[in-house]
Parts: C-alpha cells; sequence; structure tokens
C-alpha cells in the first residue's frame, strides 16, 4: 500500500472513535426527532379532530399534512448536521495542531518518515473530505428509512409521502449538504476542497513563520478567494454581466482547480523548505 | 559522513547559530556540547530538515537530506514521537508501515534489552520508559547514522545507566551517532569526537581519544579550559 494511502487510513483512524460517536448523535437525534415530531403531530391531530369535530381530510386541509418536511425543519434533524459540520472544520485545524502542540510532538515523525512530506498534507485533506462524505452518505441513507418509520406512525390520510429528493428539495439548507445533481455537487464540494488546500496552506504559512506566517496565511487566503471568485467581482464591480451561466460555472472550475493546484504547490514548497518544528 | 558546513540560522532577531561548521563519521559518536540555547537542537533539526537554515550546507554521505535519507538517518528526539494513545506494539507496528530499514528482530531484542511491555500505552509509560522506546523507535531502523537529543534529560539514574549501556552494545556499532547531552559524564568514556558550542560558533572541535592520550585530560577538563577561558 502506499504511504499516501497508509497515511489517509491512519489520519481516518485517529479521529475515527470521535466521527462514530457523531454518526450515532446524528442517528439518534434525527429517528428520536421524528418520534416526536410525529406524535406531536399525532397529538395535535386527534386532539383537533375531537375538539373541533374535524375529519382527517379537513384537519389536513385546514393544518397540513405531516411529511419529513416537518423533521427537517426542526433542531432533531439540524442540530446533529450543525455538530458535525462545525466538527470537520474545527478538526481542519485540529488535524495539523495536534501534531506539534500535542503531549508529544508526532509532528517529528510524520515529517521525517520516508516519503514525499506531501502525502502528509495531503492525506489529511483526504481524511476530511472522506469523513464528510461518509456523513452526507448517512444523511442519505437516513432519509429513506426515516420515510419507512413515518409511515408506521402517521396514518396515511394525514401523511404526504415524499422521495429523498424531493425533501432535498424541500429545504434550502439542505441542498449545500446534499447537492441535486452532479453540477450542484461539484460545486458544492468542489468548493470545499479547495477550501480546505486553501486553510492548509495558509496553516503551512503559519507553522512555518509562526507571527508573520497568520499575515501571510491570511494574505495567501485573500488571495486565493480573490482570484477563485474574480469573474463574479468583476462582473458585479462593472455591473455587467459577459459571461452565460455556463461560461460562467466552466471559468470558476477552471480557477477552482488552479487555486487547490497552486495550493498544493506551495503546501510542498513549505513543507520541504520552511516548515519548522 | 555528515558535513554541516558553515550553517546560519536566525529565530525573529536572535542568531542562534553564526557559522557552525563541523563532521560526523559513520562508526564514530559524535557529542555536541554547550549551554541551553546555544542550538544544538537546531543544529539536529537543520540536518533532518526539520528546521530551515538561513546559509550554509548540510550533506549526508555527499547528498542533500532528501525523503530517501530518512532510510539511512534517524532522530531521536527529547521528546517521544509517537500518539499517547498507542502502545509500544502499535508503535512499533507504524514504523514496520513506513520504513523499509525497520528491523523488527532488533526492536524485540530493544524490547528485552529495556525490559519494556509490548501492550503498554505510551501514555503510561514513565519518562524513564518514554526515553527508552524513544530510544528503541530510533535504534531499531538499520541506518548508518543516529541523531540524539538529549537522551539522558531527566532521567532516574537507572534508566540512565540502561541508556549509557546501549552505547558499548552491539546495538550502535558501525553507526554514526551525534549526541547533544548535559550528562556528559555517563558516556564520557564512549566519546569519539567532541564539538563544543557557544554563543553559536564551534569554540572546539576535537577528538576525545588523542586529547587523553597526548595531553592526558578529559573532556570535561577541556571543556573546563575552554569555558572558562
Amino acid at each position: 500500500m502506499s504511504s499516501f494511502l497508509k497515511l489517509t487510513n491512519f489520519e481516518i483512524g485517529r479521529f475515527f472513535k470521535l466521527y462514530v460517536v457523531l454518526i450515532g448523535i446524528t442517528i439518534l437525534s434525527q429517528l428520536i426527532g421524528l418520534v416526536v415530531v410525529s406524535n406531536g403531530y399525532m397529538d395535535e391531530a386527534n386532539n383537533a379532530i375531537f375538539q373541533e369535530n374535524l375529519t382527517a381530510q379537513e384537519y389536513v386541509n385546514t393544518y397540513g399534512e405531516m411529511s419529513l418536511l416537518n423533521l427537517t425543519r426542526t433542531l432533531w434533524f439540524f442540530a446533529p448536521i450543525a455538530l458535525g459540520v462545525i466538527a470537520l472544520l474545527f478538526n481542519i485545524f485540529f488535524v495539523w495542531y495536534r501534531d506539534w502542540f500535542g503531549k508529544n510532538t508526532f509532528i517529528y515523525r510524520l515529517l521525517m518518515l520516508p516519503t514525499a512530506r506531501i502525502n502528509v498534507y495531503l492525506s489529511k485533506a483526504t481524511s476530511i473530505v472522506l469523513m464528510v462524505l461518509g456523513l452526507v452518505a448517512i444523511q442519505v441513507a437516513l432519509l429513506p428509512i426515516q420515510g419507512i418509520l413515518l409511515k408506521w406512525m402517521v396514518a396515511k390520510d394525514f401523511r404526504l409521502d415524499l422521495t429523498p429528493a424531493e425533501v432535498v428539495l424541500g429545504l434550502r439548507e439542505l441542498m449545500i449538504i446534499l447537492p441535486n445533481g452532479f453540477i450542484d455537487f461539484l460545486l458544492a464540494y468542489g468548493t470545499g476542497i479547495m477550501a480546505i488546500f486553501i486553510v492548509f496552506t495558509a496553516i503551512l504559512f503559519e507553522r512555518s513563520f509562526r507571527l508573520k506566517g497568520i499575515l501571510f496565511g491570511g494574505i495567501y487566503i485573500a488571495l486565493s478567494v480573490g482570484i477563485f471568485l474574480s469573474p463574479v467581482i468583476v462582473q458585479s464591480i462593472l455591473n455587467v454581466s459577459y459571461l452565460y451561466p455556463a461560461e460562467l460555472l466552466i471559468l470558476e472550475i477552471i480557477l477552482g482547480v488552479c487555486v487547490s493546484i497552486a495550493s498544493i504547490w506551495v503546501a510542498n514548497y513549505l513543507l520541504t523548505k520552511s516548515i519548522t518544528v | 559522513m555528515i558535513e554541516v558546513k558553515d550553517i546560519k540560522k536566525k529565530f525573529g532577531r536572535r542568531q542562534v547559530l553564526k557559522g557552525v561548521s563541523f563532521t560526523a563519521n559513520e562508526g564514530e559518536i559524535t557529542c555536541l556540547i554547550g549551554i541551553n540555547g546555544v542550538g544544538k537542537t537546531t543544529i539536529l533539526n537543520a540536518i533532518m530538515a526539520l528546521t530551515p537554515v538561513n546559509s550554509g550546507e548540510i550533506l549526508l554521505d555527499g547528498k542533500k537530506v532528501t525523503k530517501e535519507s530518512f532510510e539511512k538517518i534517524t532522530f531521536i528526539p527529547d521528546a517521544i514521537t509517537m500518539i499517547p494513545q498507542m502502545t509500544i506494539a502499535e508503535s512499533m507496528e507504524f514504523m514496520d508501515d513506513y520504513y523499509n530499514a525497520w528491523n523488527q528482530k532488533r526492536a524485540d531484542e530493544l524490547l528485552k534489552f529495556f525490559k519494556l511491555k509490548k501492550e503498554e500505552k505510551i501514555s503510561s509509560l514513565s519518562k524513564g520508559n518514554t526515553a527508552k522506546v524513544n530510544l528503541l523507535l530510533g535504534l531499531a531502523l538499520d541506518v548508518d547514522y543516529v541523531l540524539m537529543d538529549e537522551p539522558f534529560s531527566g532521567i532516574d539514574i537507572f534508566s540512565r545507566e540502561q541508556i549509557a549501556d546501549v552505547f558499548t552494545s552491539h546495538l550502535i556499532e558501525g553507526r554514526g551517532v551525534i549526541i547533544t547531552t548535559h550528562e556528559i559524564s555517563d558516556i564520557e568514556h564512549l566519546i569519539d569526537k567532541v564539538v563544543l558550542l557557544d554563543e553559536g560558533v564551534v569554540l572546539k572541535e576535537f577528538n576525545s581519544e588523542e586529547v587523553r592520550e597526548s595531553e592526558g585530560k578529559s573532556v570535561v577538563d577541556v571543556m573546563r579550559e575552554v569555558y572558562k577561558a
């Protein structure tokens, strides 16, 4: 197995316990949320039908049907997702600084491995991307399961059955996590991966030049974001739309790839020429 | 041979190394001596490309240090370089996974030599045993050169004696060793070459055996002379 794959596996292993906890919290919270929201809906429906003497159809016409969208708009659903996002964002920094500031300076070992140092950088980035995709996959798998559970808990007369795609379309925030189509996926996750590379390289600036490095890192982030968004910025400054949406998309993809490659190249330079333990 | 040629290093405004040069040969133990902050660790870090120097050159067998060099040279810093949650066995597996130079037979031998238990977690080890594991992970590599940063620092006398015994064993034999230490008395009789450092420069570089034979002085005698002067 190549050093890169071994390192990626090792990095995932280091975060795995916390990752399993995150997955557990997501599953538990969303399933408990489904039970709470479904029961709440049915209690309200029964009360209304009993007190106001309504039929099921009349209740649905007045108060609306119960669907998975009722769940996705609650904290039960979104809090674990937000927790996962925060944990993984925190991990972007933690994945580097724990090796420098941990009780034992593991960075010595990582930088003394007989492999290209850029493999350390790429494996840390890959482990984060894989963990994000893993959490998304869990969420994708959970939606149909939640749909089945909803059928068990809410009578057909009160229920609106939605496919996972319809659930995602029904909630704007969810579309960032579960993009609806390949282009959206490319935009959301491509931008995410590029952002990881940019932040990683900024961290290496700080680790190479310490205080001055914070400034260099900040400038690097600003420059990278500026280059990536330059077509949008130019168009908005000039207040004209020279480019068709498809052209703009292609240009953004090209710029995103360029910024990512530049980040990896700069990181490789810093890791081999400037890094200080 | 490790050649350190006129290396200079600044940390902020502070010039830590002002042009340090020396060589360390295979099969010899070279000791870097100097007070705290004189730049001993910086020199070892620079040799391993863990700290860039501002100028000068470091060569390992005539070539610059690259990733391939880490199969020929190893560095044992004063803190262990493994994750505290790992057991000794897992640390050994980690080394075996990445280094072609890993010698499992020698690792097992060192484990016995230091009386360590494989299943123990690094975080649960005493300071002395942590230093021994650190030494084990470095010395079990079939490398030509070993750099050691203060291997005797802050550990009890029994562990110190055990570590000093390594220097007279076949575990070190034939390798080029660069060691920094304050506890010179523990290994004075084993050192081949001494490099005395002060304020970022080499004050004196000498062969301890020659000085002993020709001038009848110990390493400590020469140190006293040089530093008092």
